[in-house]
């Protein structure tokens, strides 16, 4: 019962704030007893029967201020009332009448009305854009173990260790491919380093343009720096060994069909899936982004997520 | 088997590496074999020839109207690449064929993008 008193000293120490309303009627007593006394049960999830519950607590409380009975406090709750209404009240008729001349419309109020409805409505639609991106983005997050995407272990360019862990606290940019590729994978490479100028100019370099061969035998780290620095020489591109990258592409859910041993001088194809896959800097998957997108559009998805990223972006590192 | 004869003697065209693979294309080689794979589907199209992979007649016929543009098709891109390039025309053709038809009968054909021949 430690809840209850305590509210009920605040009101009383209120009351005692305010001596000279003690004259107040009795009619409101009631009622705002009545107010206190539902704010009151609301508050301590627990149904409070005034007359009884109230008395030994407020007597005790009471006493060393003011001298009062039972509905003293109702005194205390009705000085707010008729407070507010003298505030508002116009002293001359003149007054009044120039007040209501144009009635209730006029132009401040037409101005105020219009930029309300305007904002309200910019706001509602900018916020059904956000929370369509977001539940896209919560969707594809899956519980526990993301559904595309994961650990890998390959290796850069340089020739350097490149493993998943290496993408955290930056939004990536996956995409599959090979050197030997015909016409699609250049197509959409040129498009990738297009998608990340555009997202670079908006939110900054918070983005990583990774390439995975699907063709370890013949993209070699040197053959895959040649390649990508025609494109962007921010690009990553990733190979390792043929059960690396098949676990890898496992993990992306990404089909192709390298044949896993080739003779040396064999000249083959690669088929495999063409998605730019959208990585959080959780490492989560949030969009696959399919060849139907302009580099526009795919920097415009792209950058949309990032601003609606909350947590700390580039810097983390450990998770 | 054609395109292992030229090999070392003229360097334009996609390189071999020491193992005999062909080289990563680059942006220039890559432009090159699109070229002639354009000049050579050009020459197809006059003659009305589809098939020049699958077909005995259209193998007979595409190297009898277009042989040179065929060679040259050949000497600049590697082999898989024409090989590709040619079934690619075939089934773009017939893609093209049945988005017309259903089209046709007042479909609302949202076809995906089609592998574009730039």
């Amino acid at each position: 019962m430690a809840t209850p008193c305590h509210c009920l000293a605040g009101a009383a120490r209120s009351l005692r704030a305010a001596p000279a309303l003690r004259g107040s009627p009795l009619r409101t007593s009631s009622a705002a007893r009545r107010t206190f006394a539902s704010q009151h049960s609301s508050s301590s999830g627990l149904p409070v029967r005034p007359k009884t519950q109230q008395s030994p607590c407020t007597l005790r409380k009471q006493q060393p201020g003011v001298q009062s009975r039972g509905w003293a406090w109702g005194e205390g709750q009705s000085r707010g009332f008729s407070k507010t209404a003298a505030r508002h009240k116009l002293k001359t008729i003149e007054e009044v009448r120039a007040r209501n001349k144009g009635g209730p419309f006029n132009l401040t109020a037409a101005v105020l009305f219009v930029s309300a409805g305007g904002a309200m409505y910019a706001y509602f639609t900018y916020e059904k854009e956000r929370l369509a991106r977001k539940r896209i983005a919560e969707q594809t997050k899956g519980m526990g173990k993301p559904k595309v995407g994961g650990w890998f272990d390959l290796m850069d360019q340089d020739g350097n260790k490149f493993c998943s862990d290496d993408m955290a606290g930056q939004y990536a940019l996956v995409y599959f491919g090979f050197s030997h590729c015909p016409d699609i994978c250049p197509d959409e490479l040129d498009k990738m380093a297009l998608m990340y100028d555009k997202v670079v100019e908006k939110c900054g370099k918070v983005l990583l343009p990774i390439m995975i061969t699907c063709d370890p035998a013949r993209d070699t780290p040197k053959v895959l720096k040649d390649y990508l620095q025609e494109f962007h020489p921010e690009m990553i591109g990733l190979t390792g060994d043929y059960e690396a990258i098949k676990q890898t592409c496992k993990a992306y859910r990404v089909y192709f069909s390298t044949p896993p041993t080739v003779k040396p001088g064999q000249d083959y194809l690669v088929d495999h899936s063409i998605y730019f896959y959208l990585m959080d800097p959780d490492g989560d998957f949030v969009e696959a982004i399919g060849r139907n997108f302009t580099a526009d559009q795919a920097a415009k998805v792209i950058t949309d997520h990032i601003k609606d990223w909350q947590g700390p972006l580039k810097k983390k590192k450990e998770w | 088997m054609g395109w292992l004869s030229w090999g070392s003697s003229d360097d334009s065209g996609p390189k071999k590496t020491s193992g005999g693979a062909f080289e990563a294309p680059t942006r220039t080689t890559r432009a090159k074999c699109y070229e002639s794979r354009d000049a050579f589907f050009e020459c197809l199209d006059r003659n009305n020839i589809l098939d020049s992979i699958h077909t005995k007649g259209g193998r007979a016929a595409s190297a009898k109207l277009c042989g040179d543009l065929d060679k040259d098709f050949e000497k600049n891109c590697a082999h898989s690449w024409v090989e590709y390039f040619k079934k690619q025309r075939v089934v773009n053709y017939q893609k093209e064929q049945t988005i017309k038809k259903l089209e046709a009968e007042g479909a609302d054909v949202v076809a995906p993008q089609l592998p574009t021949r730039n």
